[in-house]
């Protein structure tokens, strides 16, 4: 009797056990089956602004290590003049790779992070929602970079830069072939022209085509972005099925048969020798390529100028915006106020956007490669940056300025985003590849992004 | 490969043929040609990195990479968070895990196969299969970027008690009970009997071990995101962010050349090791490994 | 096998020594033991049930998660890509394993003659790629092996083959990966084979001769046969090692170009990345329960063949 019973208690122990190592495992389930993971109470995760005179406290940023990382140093300098109780440690982290697991493993969570807007929606269940802080600045910052930073009605990072598309072309060929640079009004005048440098240098392939899976896709979304489309509507519905995308993927298949473009990854060393030899003439790409002439290509450096995009019918909208980057503040901040309060000062205050935009040891002339998306620091008549000696003097600013406010509104960007690289920014390269045509890429990237992403996300 | 086919009486008495040295030959340039390849072109010249990359001159060699590198990729803490995790780790393993071969070798006792069925499991089970569920108990306990994250999670390796376990059942038993009669411990028996004599086989897992954590990846990358923690591994592979990063503008070659110079300096320690201890290495194996 | 000879043979000893130290002998096992069971249950044992849980959630690592039942498993068995991630893996192990085994062999045979000049020296540099660090072999692999500007394709267009596009294209890119792992490890290999052939005593041979069997058919017919337990133990380990394949293409390819190298591992790795922890742990459950399988079938191999 006496060995049953023991027996017996010990089955209860460790059916027990298992039954709390169970419930001790992993995360709280919510019993509603039908509840949104993302569906925490409005008072949990909405971050109001410090209510103190005296802010006081340390704060982490991150921030991509290179140009910016410098440029944003130079911020902070000022930022803890006006604010001399708080403490700003300043981090370059490659974020692509760190971010997602440190927001997994919720240590050492920084308080600020510099980020895509491709990969804010994606994560922005890790951040705080920044609609009440944002709230009077909303009317003020352009309504793309709003868009882009929205997810379900709220608004989960600081818009930081606009990243207007331009046209960047070779000077001196184009004078050399006898085309008149205002004369490429539209994609077919584009295409002409490509044709007629072609004919007359016949080791050219002038127009980039991007290899990258991920900045393909990126630079099919500003095309898109021209024609105020992108991969999904407000409701994330998506869209890649539509004449507009029909349009450009035509295009872009055209000039690639034709062999009109040369496909090389962005800035890897075989596009660097195609951007200096001359075989590469035209670059249609966020205003962000202005780097490579600043730094990259040094023999055809002060050759290249910068214009408007073409337009895909006649009259239409001559810019659309490629990639930029918003500020998100992680929900595991220690610092979440103050990190605000410098976002607040970098974006929105002009001592703060003049620092960024404004002469420093990396852009002597002021940082060129964005303009700011807020209003009041985007006056065309007040330039934050000076000519550039690399587009042979050109003035930037009044171009992209008035190119960024070409750019239509209502293209959000989905939470899935970055993970349809996977299909349309691989799909894109086969059809560059000659393997599908721009139906078959439509067709095909639809089905599967519907499977694997629209469904699996809500 | 060339086989003679005229039969010999012993097989010693045989020398190989041309075609067997021709094989080994072909064999070792494979082995050595990229490591060299790496070593000598870290040397030179960032632009003939490039422009020249089967050609090396003595005469122009510069340290202008390792230098550039210094500057632009933290190697030095990630050697120092190696070092750390290699001393506690590989003590653990080199200390337990003869330990637990020494009890699967040498004792009966209930449970024996479960918990040697265990060891099996986990020697079956990809580390990666754990890393999700493994950060997210790190984080319970607050482990993320500590070294104890770094070192206790694959502690006390399964290979190396499955290995042990082999080598120490071909210690005569005779031996451990004789120091039974003598009045010796349990615990005793293992440090001065049975430590002694498996020297070679610990040897050959010592050398494993040390491989096994300094190459260790997956769960390194996963668990340190602080710059601080990193291990070389993790280091070494965002180099190309790294220099990019500190050095704005850099040209390819550049970014090669210091690219290259990181990696010879991760390949010396392991090498200078191995080149002095590779007798005892390479008998460890051979004393340790499965027998046909 | 000797262990088991030994096991049988530990309760025979006298009894009168045993009753001296009962309690020590008998829990000293256990205490040997207890480190390793202690990390067994707190680092594999909890982390199994919790990934297990986890995988019939949808769960981003913040806030509660939502349970979705079989949702996850049936999503996974219905994608190409988990598909695609596991015959990625497949093909990578056809283009190591039996190119290791052969190549191998045949060194260690040739290294087991000890009339072989240079015996030792083969022998140290077969094993030098294995001390190198993986990490940077692989970053010196993207050198290497760059289509523009690589020693590798320098060298081809010197002799006036043409170029490849190593790890751009999908066709060589698995390949190439294979090339760095086969590099890495089959040193090792030829060490472990080579402790295998010298425990077949010389007489076995020698008893062939005397049957007359030529050279290639001693080779083939006792080499073989003799040491098919260490060629089978090596298959087992390389399987294991091919399926975690990890760092090589994290750090070479980034699993592309079109995804032509996203391994088993490294597609699991992905679930991480997008914060989609319910969908990751039932990929890692799937992949224990494969791995299960794949090891009971060599068990099954290594027992039938005894």
């Amino acid at each position: 009797m006496k060995r049953t019973q023991i027996r017996r208690r010990a089955v209860a122990a460790a059916a027990g056990l298992t039954a709390v190592v169970l419930a001790a495992c992993g995360p709280e389930v919510s019993s509603d089956a039908e509840s949104g993971a993302g569906d925490t109470g409005p008072a949990d995760g909405t971050l109001a602004a410090p209510d103190t005179d005296a802010p006081a406290g340390e704060i982490t940023i991150w921030d991509r290590s290179g140009d910016l990382y410098e440029v944003f140093d130079g911020v902070i300098e000022r930022f803890t003049e006006r604010y001399p109780d708080i403490v700003v440690h300043h981090e370059a982290v490659d974020i692509d790779t760190k971010l997602p697991n440190t927001l997994i493993a919720g240590a050492d969570v920084p308080d600020g992070v510099f980020l895509d807007d491709a990969k804010v929606a994606g994560l922005s269940d890790h951040f705080y929602d920044l609609s009440a802080v944002l709230e009077p600045y909303l009317d003020d910052i352009a309504a793309q970079k709003v868009d882009v930073n929205t997810v379900g009605g709220r608004i989960y990072g600081v818009p930081w830069d606009l990243n207007p598309g331009l046209l960047y072309y070779r000077a001196d060929i184009l004078e050399e072939v006898g085309i008149d640079p205002a004369s490429i009004e539209t994609y077919d005048d584009l295409f002409a022209a490509a044709e007629q440098i072609k004919a007359a240098r016949p080791d050219a392939a002038p127009i980039h085509l991007e290899k990258e899976p991920f900045l393909s896709q990126l630079w099919l979304e500003m095309f898109a972005s021209q024609l105020g489309t992108s991969l999904a509507d407000e409701n994330g519905e998506l869209r890649l099925d539509s004449p507009e995308y029909r349009q450009i993927l035509g295009w872009l298949d055209e000039v690639n048969k034709a062999g009109l473009g040369t496909r090389a990854e962005y800035l890897g060393p075989a596009d660097l020798a195609a951007l200096e030899s001359g075989q590469q003439v035209f670059v249609p790409w966020a205003i962000w390529w202005d780097f490579a002439p600043q730094q990259l290509l040094p023999q055809t450096t002060g050759l290249w100028r910068a214009m408007p995009l073409p337009a895909w019918t006649e009259g239409g909208a001559r810019s659309g915006a490629m990639g930029g980057s918003s500020f998100v503040i992680p929900r595991d901040a220690e610092n979440p106020e103050l990190a605000w309060l410098f976002y607040e000062f970098l974006v929105f205050d002009p001592e703060g956007f003049q620092a960024v935009y404004g002469p420093n040891a990396i852009y002597p002339d002021g940082l060129n490669t964005s303009v700011p998306s807020y209003a009041p620091a985007a006056d065309p008549a007040t330039p934050l940056f000076g000519p550039l000696d690399a587009l042979g003097g050109q003035d930037l600013w009044p171009v992209a300025i008035e190119a960024g406010e070409q750019i239509p509104g209502g293209t959000p960007i989905p939470q899935w985003w970055a993970g349809a690289v996977d299909y349309l920014g691989d799909n894109l390269q086969r059809m560059f590849d000659g393997e599908l045509t721009p139906e078959q890429v439509i067709a095909e990237s639809t089905e599967q992004i519907q499977t694997n992403l629209v469904d699996r996300a809500s | 490969m060339a086989v003679s086919v005229i039969p010999v009486r012993r097989r010693d008495r045989r020398r190989p043929a041309l075609g067997s040295h021709v094989f080994l030959i072909v064999l070792t340039a494979a082995f050595l040609a990229p490591v060299v390849w790496a070593v000598l072109s870290s040397l030179k010249e960032p632009a003939s990195i490039i422009t020249d990359p089967l050609g090396f001159d003595p005469g122009t060699s510069t340290l202008g990479n390792y230098r550039a590198m210094f500057e632009d990729v933290p190697i030095a803490s990630g050697f120092l968070n190696t070092a750390i995790v290699l001393v506690l780790k590989g003590g653990l393993t080199l200390f337990f895990a003869p330990l637990a071969g020494f009890a699967f070798a040498k004792y009966r006792f209930a449970g024996q196969n479960v918990i040697f069925g265990a060891v099996l499991l986990t020697l079956m089970l990809p580390t990666i299969v754990l890393v999700v569920p493994l950060l997210l108990q790190m984080r319970e306990l607050g482990w993320v970027n500590t070294y104890q994250a770094l070192v206790l999670p694959g502690a006390v390796d399964a290979f190396a008690i499955f290995w042990m376990r082999q080598v120490i059942a071909a210690v005569p038993d005779e031996l451990l009970d004789a120091a039974r009669v003598d009045g010796c411990g349990e615990f005793r028996i293992f440090v001065s009997i049975v430590l002694p004599v498996i020297r070679p086989g610990l040897a050959g897992l010592a050398v494993l071990t040390v491989m096994n954590i300094y190459n260790d990846f997956v769960w390194p990358v996963v668990v340190t995101s602080r710059e601080s923690m990193q291990t070389l591994q993790v280091v070494l592979a965002t180099l190309a962010q790294n220099i990019t990063g500190n050095r704005i503008g850099a040209d390819f070659a550049t970014v090669w050349g210091e690219l290259l110079a990181a990696s010879s300096i991760a390949l010396i320690p392991l090498l200078v090791v191995f080149v002095l201890l590779q007798r005892h290495f390479i008998n460890g194996i051979l004393a340790g490994s499965v027998k046909g | 096998m000797t262990s088991t000879e030994m096991r049988e043979r530990t309760p025979a000893a006298p009894a009168r020594r045993r009753r001296r130290r009962p309690s020590g002998r008998r829990l000293a096992p256990y205490v040997f033991v207890l480190p390793f069971v202690a990390l067994f249950l707190a680092f594999s044992v909890y982390p199994l049930i919790y990934t297990f849980r986890l995988s019939f959630t949808a769960w981003s690592g913040s806030g509660p998660a939502r349970w979705v039942g079989w949702d996850n498993y049936t999503y996974l068995l219905g994608s190409d890509a988990f598909w695609s991630s596991l015959g990625n893996s497949a093909v990578l192990w056809l283009l190591i394993v039996p190119v290791q085994v052969v190549v191998a062999l045949i060194a260690a045979v040739l290294l087991n003659n000890a009339k072989l000049r240079m015996r030792g020296f083969y022998r140290t540099v077969a094993l030098v790629p294995f001390v190198t660090p993986l990490v940077a072999m692989a970053q010196i692999w993207i050198v290497v092996f760059d289509s523009d500007y690589g020693a590798v394709n320098r060298l081809l267009g010197a002799v006036g083959l043409p170029e490849i596009d190593w790890l751009t294209s999908t066709v060589w890119a698995k390949p190439t990966l294979a090339l760095l792992f086969l590099w890495k490890t089959t040193g090792f290999a030829i060490v472990i084979l080579l402790s295998g052939l010298q425990s077949i005593p010389a007489s076995v041979y020698e008893a062939a001769e005397l049957d007359g069997a030529s050279r290639t058919r001693q080779l083939v017919s006792i080499t073989v046969l003799l040491v098919r337990r260490v060629v089978l133990f090596l298959v087992v380990m390389q399987t294991l090692a091919v399926f975690q394949m990890f760092a090589e293409p994290y750090v070479v390819t980034a699993g592309g170009p079109y995804g032509s190298t996203t391994t088993a591992g490294l597609y699991l790795y992905e679930h991480l990345g997008r914060s989609d922890l319910g969908t990751g742990s039932a990929n890692s459950f799937l992949l224990v329960a494969l791995v299960m399988l794949v090891s009971l079938l060599f068990v099954r191999l290594l027992r039938e063949r005894d």
